[in-house]
């Protein structure tokens, strides 16, 4: 115990270095600005950065890029609750709940929740980190294809609980995405699928396509259909701060939102998504108040941003501890540290003492910059919403062309934007939900892949999801989901059947 | 067999028809393997299937529940909207940051039911300035900024 | 005698002033792979080197996608004025011409094949758990256990992959391949002990096999490593001719003039020789190339797609 507080102590003393927090600076204050941008991803622009960490040392290095990401975390989340665009995949979640709370005038609370909310769990998940990084990585590695599959049917099952509609339509919409995102090239075999030869589907349809179609076009077209200038924002705004009431009923979903989230977010491959989603199926689940969710419930806010803020914090694990990144991001850091003549690995922790804690410590400090960043910027954001939405709604389709087009510099996934749109504008009339189908979407390939692969890897044999302890674990909890889902649908249906019979 | 329930009716159909076209598909282009060791179109047919069934059961649900109707599908704003991003992707390169913001701002302005010369004209200007400003001076995204006959 | 003297004078000095014109404008470097990875990341050394000794801005444009052909196929594409210019790697001039039907480039005749830029070989690291301590002993064992071990790559049709299927067919062995997405996912299962072995590149390999997390047998080349010394070649391991490397270098469009294609080489290898970019270089593992002139380089791919156009045939190793 003695020795974490030393290393932590070493860690500050590094990442309080002036230049240090400077660069810490920069880096979240990049990062929010990314995440407030639909369709610049942390990822293009730590590539871009790259060269320029050349100059710097390692550490400064290190620290600017690791909060340009989490930085992204809080500026997705803001555009979620503002405009019901998910600036990360994580942030997916947050729009249904932080969005409708803006509409009813709510925005504030919903920022102030989501800001601090990540920021308990940014604070609680960098002590994880820093106290159980070694033994977390090794539970990490004991995740094969066949628990990664698992835990993802899990997740999918948890995905129907966030619809607050018909189950059925919910249970499709999660097969559509499932099947939308095995366009593209199959890693197993390597055949192209569903690609009608157009060569730009080959990597499949990206995520930033999709929900900026689903979410941000279908919502600004849904908006324009009145004639008379609705109100997309009621000018009634209250309370920019939480009320008592709202600190009554956050502490707890944020609380267990940590938890969820740094223990997901150590896996790699997914971690953090399943984290935010995982968060808010469960809140909703032991929540008293469960019928508000999906319309404005605070509640719905609390879980999944401090749940993905433990994951974006705790997926570093893997990375420090085994040099293994959980995701893209974490990728580009390996090869950043990797032109500075780190090898990443075990034996960091030893080697470069000062490289490991001094990032630890610069992840609680930039937590911290990004709250006090964040807070006061809330009463900028309201004055935005009530900027009249035909000006509004011109602008966030810049914003979002120009994101979209610079993933991959073609007008091709602007195209494909357009078609997700007139796709998202066609469920909101017929009352399909487009969330179950985004987390079917970005897990099915993952989970297709891993399915394969774990039957591969036992020779054909089924019973291996079985067989695997914390497999099996999984698939039995997903039963048991499944069937307190179902159980309240079928005694309705019961009962109808005996009302009128 | 009258429709109760408008609403899950299409819905139902649409799901049908995904799953439908992803089954077939899958089943004529892609080898199906063992349910040992899966082809490339083991998972995509086992689901357009599932798709395509729940999607009946939801039509079927159509025809013997009331449920909601479609409220009107409202033509203007999807064409102009969708128009408007796709003027922007392709007129990227040929007219530059400038031309396709510029077009992006008018066509879904065009595509809202209130339209001011004036307004439009300095968002358009304001939107140029500062996507310029942001996204290439400031990110350094490799986009043209004036249209290339002005090269 | 003196009119034809001053004659060939005027035309020298003519054909060099219009290579002195270029560069006229900023310069493209395509990367057909998306930002952040090795090649992407060199690319981004390089391009700031180049940009100093041409004195235009050169840019880095990401192209994704196909494995690489998107990018590349744009850059055939391009106007062969000496604006445009792109990393072509292994994978898009030497592998996926076997892998893909239709290729919309020809590697060779589409190409000036400018600068080789990195080559970087493949370590075959095995499980620590698994009892071979050479490739003899790997050998030996999978002889007697005939699908029974797994060999992990990061992805079909890549390096890893291949090699893996080069060396099961020198061998007569029978080993399971285990595609991933990526090294990274295809390391994590190796350390777990999911899977057997890899033939992974040096520079994700390196860490892990320092750290003593998974034991190293030998490298792909030709030639031992200068970061694993101690490491016998699969050549001298008795796989006579094993020589695999993953390489990418700068290419242009083929009928870009011949003086700026060799004004290019030159400057490229400046840069690959000065400091910071050999150093950042030889983090990923690779050292300045010995293939060093265009018409070098244009033999190098010849005879890599030709190596690799027999091996996928001969293994089968082609998407079904």
């Amino acid at each position: 115990m003695e020795g974490i507080f030393s290393n932590l102590w070493l860690g500050f003393t590094v990442a309080a270095a002036p230049f240090n927090l400077l660069m810490c600076l920069i880096g979240v204050l990049l990062g929010t600005l990314i995440g407030v941008l639909p369709g610049v991803g942390p990822v293009a622009t730590i590539a871009m950065l790259l060269p320029i960490t050349f100059n710097l040392s390692p550490i400064a290095a290190l620290i600017m890029l690791a909060g340009i990401y989490y930085g992204a975390q809080y500026g997705g989340s803001t555009t979620a609750i503002l405009v019901n665009l998910p600036g990360e995949s994580s942030s997916v979640v947050t729009c249904l709940d932080g969005y409708q709370m803006a509409r009813q005038g709510r925005a504030g609370p919903a920022l102030a929740t989501a800001a601090l909310a990540s920021f308990f769990a940014g604070c609680v998940a960098t002590l994880i980190v820093a106290m159980f990084a070694p033994p977390l990585a090794e539970v990490a590695l004991k995740f094969g294809p066949a628990e990664y599959f698992s835990l993802m049917v899990l997740g999918l099952v948890a995905a129907v609980v966030l619809a607050h509609g018909s189950l059925l339509k919910a249970i499709a919409m999660v097969i559509l995405g499932l099947l939308l995102g095995l366009i593209g090239t199959d890693v197993n075999s390597g055949v192209l699928r569903f690609a009608f030869g157009i060569s730009e589907l080959a990597d499949g349809i990206g995520f930033v396509t999709v929900a900026m179609g689903m979410f941000g076009l279908a919502e600004i077209i849904a908006n324009l259909e009145h004639k008379e200038t609705r109100e997309v924002f009621t000018k009634k705004v209250s309370h920019l701060w939480p009320t008592r009431e709202d600190w009554k009923r956050l502490w707890q979903p944020t609380l267990r939102g940590t938890f969820l989230g740094s223990a997901l977010g150590i896996l790699p491959g997914g971690g953090a998504l399943l984290a935010s989603f995982g968060a808010y199926t469960l809140e909703k689940k032991v929540s008293r108040n469960a019928h508000e969710f999906g319309k404005g419930a605070i509640e719905g806010v609390a879980a999944p941003e401090s749940a993905n803020n433990a994951g974006a914090q705790t997926s570093f694990i893997p990375l420090l501890t085994l040099g293994i990144p959980s995701n893209a991001v974490m990728a580009l850091m390996i090869g950043a540290m990797m032109i500075q003549g780190i090898a990443p690995g075990p034996q960091v922790m030893t080697e470069r003492p000062q490289l490991f804690w001094g990032m630890i410590a610069s992840m609680w400090i930039g937590n911290l910059m990004l709250v006090v960043l964040n807070l006061p910027l809330i009463g900028m954001w309201i004055k935005l919403l009530t900027v009249p939405y035909r000006i509004l709604y011109p602008s966030i389709l810049v914003f979002m062309s120009i994101g979209v087009f610079s993933l991959s510099n073609q007008p091709f996934d602007c195209f494909l934007m357009a078609l997700f749109g007139l796709l998202g504008y066609i469920c909101v009339k017929l009352e399909c939900e487009p969330a179950p189908m985004i987390l079917g979407f970005i897990l099915g390939p993952l989970m297709e892949e891993n399915l394969r692969r774990a039957m591969l890897l036992s020779r054909g044999n089924p019973m291996t999801f079985i067989e695997k302890p914390i497999s099996a674990g999984f698939i039995i909890v997903s039963v048991i989901l499944l069937v307190i889902i179902a159980l309240p649908a079928l005694r309705k249906k019961r009962e109808e059947a005996f009302q009128e019979g | 067999m009258r429709i109760k329930g408008p609403k899950d009716f299409w819905a139902g159909l649409m799901f049908i028809a995904f799953g439908l076209f992803f089954l077939v598909w899958a089943q004529k282009h892609y080898q199906m393997g063992t349910a040992v060791r899966m082809g490339p179109g083991y998972f995509p047919s086992v689901l357009g299937g599932m798709l395509a069934l729940l999607g009946l059961l939801v039509l079927i649900d159509s025809l013997v529940e009331e449920g909601p109707k479609v409220a009107r599908f409202h033509f203007r704003p999807v064409i102009f909207i969708l128009i408007a991003c796709l003027a922007f992707a392709y007129l990227l390169k040929p007219l530059g940051l400038a031309g396709s913001i510029v077009a992006l701002v008018f066509i879904s302005a065009l595509g809202g039911y209130e339209f001011n010369w004036k307004e439009v004209s300095i968002l358009a200007a304001v939107m140029v300035i500062f996507s310029v400003l942001v996204f290439v001076k400031g990110l350094t995204l490799p986009f043209p900024i004036w249209p290339a006959f002005m090269n | 005698m003196l009119r034809g003297l001053i004659a060939g004078a005027v035309l020298a000095f003519a054909a060099g002033a219009q290579a002195q014109a270029w560069p006229a404008k900023p310069i493209r470097l395509i990367a057909p792979y998306a930002a952040g990875g090795p090649i992407d990341i060199s690319a981004r050394l390089l391009a700031p080197k180049l940009q100093e000794a041409l004195g235009q801005p050169v840019i880095v444009e990401n192209r994704p996608g196909a494995g690489g052909n998107l990018g590349v196929e744009l850059a055939a594409k391009s106007a062969p004025d000496g604006h445009t210019l792109a990393i072509g790697a292994i994978a898009t001039h030497a592998i996926n011409p076997w892998l893909f039907d239709k290729l919309p480039y020809d590697p060779l005749k589409d190409f000036r094949h400018v600068a080789l830029m990195v080559q970087v070989p493949n370590v075959l690291v095995v499980n620590v758990e698994l009892p071979v301590k050479s490739v003899k002993e790997l050998i030996a064992h999978a002889r007697a256990h005939p699908g029974k071990l797994d060999f992990a790559s990061g992805s079909t049709g890549s390096t890893g992959h291949l090699a893996g299927e080069m060396f099961k067919l020198m061998t007569g062995t029978f080993m399971v391949h285990i595609p991933y997405k990526g090294a990274a996912p295809a390391a994590a299962d190796l350390m777990a002990g999911r899977v057997h072995l890899i033939f992974d590149n040096l520079a994700s390999a390196l860490p892990n096999v320092k750290a003593g997390r998974v034991r190293a047998l030998a490298v792909t080349t030709k030639a031992r490593s200068a970061f694993l010394p101690e490491l016998p070649t699969l050549d001298e391991s008795g796989l006579k001719g094993f020589d695999m490397t993953t390489w990418w270098g700068v290419m242009m469009p083929a009928k870009t003039p011949e003086a700026i294609v060799q004004r290019l080489n030159t400057e490229i290898f400046r840069a690959l020789e000065s400091s910071d970019v050999k150093e950042r270089l030889r983090a990923m593992g690779s050292e300045v190339p010995a293939v060093r002139t265009p018409e070098a380089f244009t033999a190098f791919v010849a005879a890599e797609l030709k190596t690799y156009g027999e091996l996928v045939r001969r293994s089968g190793a082609k998407p079904d």
